[in-house]
Parts: structure tokens; sequence; C-alpha cells
């Protein structure tokens, strides 16, 4: 049963359109997996629209000052209506054709979330196997991770952020197991060392270089910057 | 053909809708883009929305002409898109928003220096997920109407708007599945749209 959900103010920002793509599709895909979720994103988009398009509240919350006004009145509503029915194309959508992509033999469906993403090669270090997401989003990187039977990754905190959604699989780590569709979140004050005994498939997104802390580890930093 | 569609129960039932939008007419004029590209209908939608949509983005976009650009993008993926509009899945004011919201959230991207990828409608879907196609196609055969009047065109016709409009799927699919020339298709589809135009004109008379 998946137990970490998005907290309340990741899904406000994801509705309002706030959050960079990485985490954006990383809320998708969770609530693709989580009723609970979706139920929360209906409700609050609905919410969040009714009040866009509601005049008093505008009213209430935007100070128009005449020049904004005058320029509001200087777009040609007409001309723009006109150009837009002049047009007979009608959108279609292009049914969601599943991608897959292997890791060690397995086959696993894309979430849909990830459609139109590139991804990059596979790179590994012994049993992890990263595919880079490619957002152009800087400091912020994303991945795709698989962890074969028996893998994990040394003990580290995170200086900025990492989240990371369990496509299929399990692992686990001190603060207990994780399952398919668990979304963990977590920041610089985690310390953790998750390990796979049946091997997983995670969606990663990390905001900065992972920071090992024990020992012969230290030693590992390249893989810290693998995973990152 | 209105009437019938009218008197489904719309969504506008929820606990968060309030007094002050007039959601069953809002669905019902995007209804009449989506089965007459009634431009009439159009007009009020925009009248109703573009404003709002405008004042929105100027609070996410100091650019003027950016702002504008929402707007224009917005209102044409309305008219272009209508047809996916579902009202038993929600009020017409959450489908209008999300098609703001992801034209707004692709054009940040774009602005940011990210990629011109458009990622929006992968991560907030605007239309039903594709996987419950043959629903899909029930539903709209409950659209008794439109159905009877698609029925009239030309066999040829009729496949390339079924396969367009009941089965969503795209030009270039139907192209292949129906096994011809892409251009054929293309003007296969836009006579059968004139048709259908004249015919669901008349009707309404
Ligand atoms: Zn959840």
């Amino acid at each position: 049963m998946i137990n970490n959900h998005p907290k309340f103010e990741l899904i406000q920002a994801f509705v309002n359109g706030d959050l960079p793509a990485s985490l954006s599709a990383g809320i998708a895909i969770h609530a693709d997996m989580c009723v609970e979720c979706q139920k929360t994103i209906a409700q609050f988009t609905e919410q969040v629209a009714e009040n866009s398009f509601e005049e008093e509240f505008l009213d209430r919350f935007i100070v128009d000052d005449n020049d904004a006004l005058e320029s509001i009145a200087a777009i040609d509503f007409d001309h723009m209506i006109n150009a837009i029915v002049d047009s007979s194309d009608i959108d279609v959508v292009v049914p969601t054709i599943e991608k897959n992509i292997s890791f060690n033999d397995e086959t696993y469906i894309i979430p849909t979330a990830l459609n139109s993403m590139e991804l990059g090669k596979h790179a590994h270090i012994g049993k992890l196997t990263r595919t880079r997401i490619q957002l152009n989003e800087n400091e912020i990187h994303t991945s795709l991770l698989h962890i074969q039977p028996g893998g994990g990754v040394p003990e580290h905190t995170h200086k900025g952020f990492e989240l990371t959604v369990l496509l299929a699989g399990s692992f686990h780590d001190e603060s207990g197991e994780y399952v398919k569709g668990d979304f963990i979140m977590l920041d610089g004050s985690h310390q953790h060392n998750p390990v796979s005994t049946n091997g997983c498939l995670c969606y990663t997104v990390a905001s900065a270089p992972l920071h090992f802390t024990k020992g012969i580890n230290k030693l590992l930093n390249p893989i810290g910057s693998f995973i990152y | 053909m209105q009437t019938n569609l009218l008197s489904k129960e719309t969504s506008a039932k929820s606990t968060h809708m309030s007094d002050k939008i007039n959601h069953p007419q809002l669905c019902q004029w995007l209804d009449s883009v989506a089965h007459s590209r009634d431009k009439q209908a159009f007009t009020h939608l925009f009248q109703f929305f573009a404003p709002k949509i405008l004042r929105i983005a100027r609070g996410k976009f100091p650019n003027e002409a950016q702002a504008n650009e929402v707007v224009q993008d917005t209102m044409s993926n309305v008219w272009r898109k209508a047809h996916l509009f579902n009202k038993d899945k929600g009020a017409a004011t959450t489908w209008v928003y999300t098609v703001m919201r992801n034209v707004t959230f692709d054009m940040l991207r774009k602005i940011q220096g990210n990629k011109e990828d458009n990622l929006s409608d992968d991560i907030w879907p605007v239309a039903e997920s594709m996987s419950c196609e043959t629903e899909g196609f029930d539903d709209h055969l409950a659209d008794k109407n439109l159905l009877s009047v698609i029925e009239n065109l030309p066999q040829a016709q009729q496949d390339v708007v079924k396969g367009f409009y009941l089965r969503e799927m795209s030009q270039e699919q139907l192209a292949v599945h129906l096994n011809l020339p892409l251009g054929t298709v293309k003007s296969r589809l836009r006579l059968a749209l004139g048709k259908l135009k004249v015919q669901l004109g008349e009707k309404h008379d």
C-alpha cells in the first residue's frame, strides 16, 4: 500500500503550474497510482479554476490601474476571435502509445507523464543503472534509476532535495519499506541508505549532489554524482 | 441537438461551486463549439474567459505580448479542442483552467530557456485517457443526432470522420489505418466537416 504522498503545499503548486517539469511529472506519476491524491488534485483544481474565473475574486486581488485597463481595452478581441474561428482545424488527441524501457532484460512501461521527454543512454555502476531525463532544469537533475536485486545506494544525505517515486519493485531504508507508487521527498536533514532486496525502478529528481556520510563510502563520491 | 445534451446533468453541483458562474451555460457553449463549430457560442466563451485569462497571465508574464499570447493560445485551444471536454468529468471552468495552465506552463518553460518540448499535456491531460477508447466511443454514440448526420455522409468520408471524431485518431494515424495518403484524409475530412456544418446548422434553425 502506498504510504508516502506529496504534501498539500506541493499539490497546490502542482495545480497552479508553479513547479518545474521534473517535480510536476513526479506528482502526476504518483497521482496516476494514488486515488487519494487524484481526488485531492481534482478538487483543488476545480476550486482554483472557479476562483480564477470568478469576477469578484479577481476584483478583490488584482488592482487594475488605469494603464492596465486601457491596454486591456486596446487589445482587439474581435480581431482575435475572428482569427481563431477562421481556422477549421480540430485538435485530436493522439492515443497514448505506450513507451517501454528495458533494464537488465526487464521491460517497464514508461509513465505517460514522461512520454515527450528525451531519455539519455544507460549508465552503469555496479547494480545501479541510470538513465538521465533531459529536462534542462539547471541544478535539478532527473533520472530513471534501476537497482538490481540486492543493490543499494550507500548511506548519504542530500544537500538539496531528492524525490524518489517508485515505479516498480520495492526498497527499504532506515525508515521502512517503500512500494510501487510511493512518493518520497527527502531534504538535507535526512540521511538514508536505501537497499532493494528484489530490485526496483525509480523516477528520481535531485537538486544537489548526494553527500556520502560513512567511512569507505566517502570514496564512492562518483556514485553521488552518478545518481544526482 | 442541444436539448438532449442539456437535459443531462452537468457537474455544476459540487460544494466548491459558487452561484456566481453560470456553469450550465458555459457547458452549453462548449458543446455548441464542439458539435457544430458554433462561432456565436465561441464568442460568448471568449467574452467570458478572455479578459480573465488576460489578467491572470499579466501576473505571470511581465511582457504584454506574452500575456496576449496566453489569451490567444488558450482560446484557440478551446476552439480546437472543445470536443475533448467531457462535462461528466468536471466543470467547463476546470477544463478551460487546465488548458490555460498548460499553455502558461509550456510558455514559461520556453522562455526560461529550457526547451520547446510542450510537456504539459502529458502531465495534465486535457482529454480523457485514450485507454478507455471504447467508452469514449459509446459516449459519442449516445449523441444520436450527430451520428445520424454522419451516417448520411458518403462511406469514404464517414470512415474518416468516425475515426477522427469518435475514435479520436490523428490524421496521420487515420492515413495509416485506412491505408490512404495523408492528403486524401485531410481533404475528405475537410469536405465532411463542411457538410456536417451545413446539416447541423440546418437542424438548428
Ligand atoms: Zn497520494
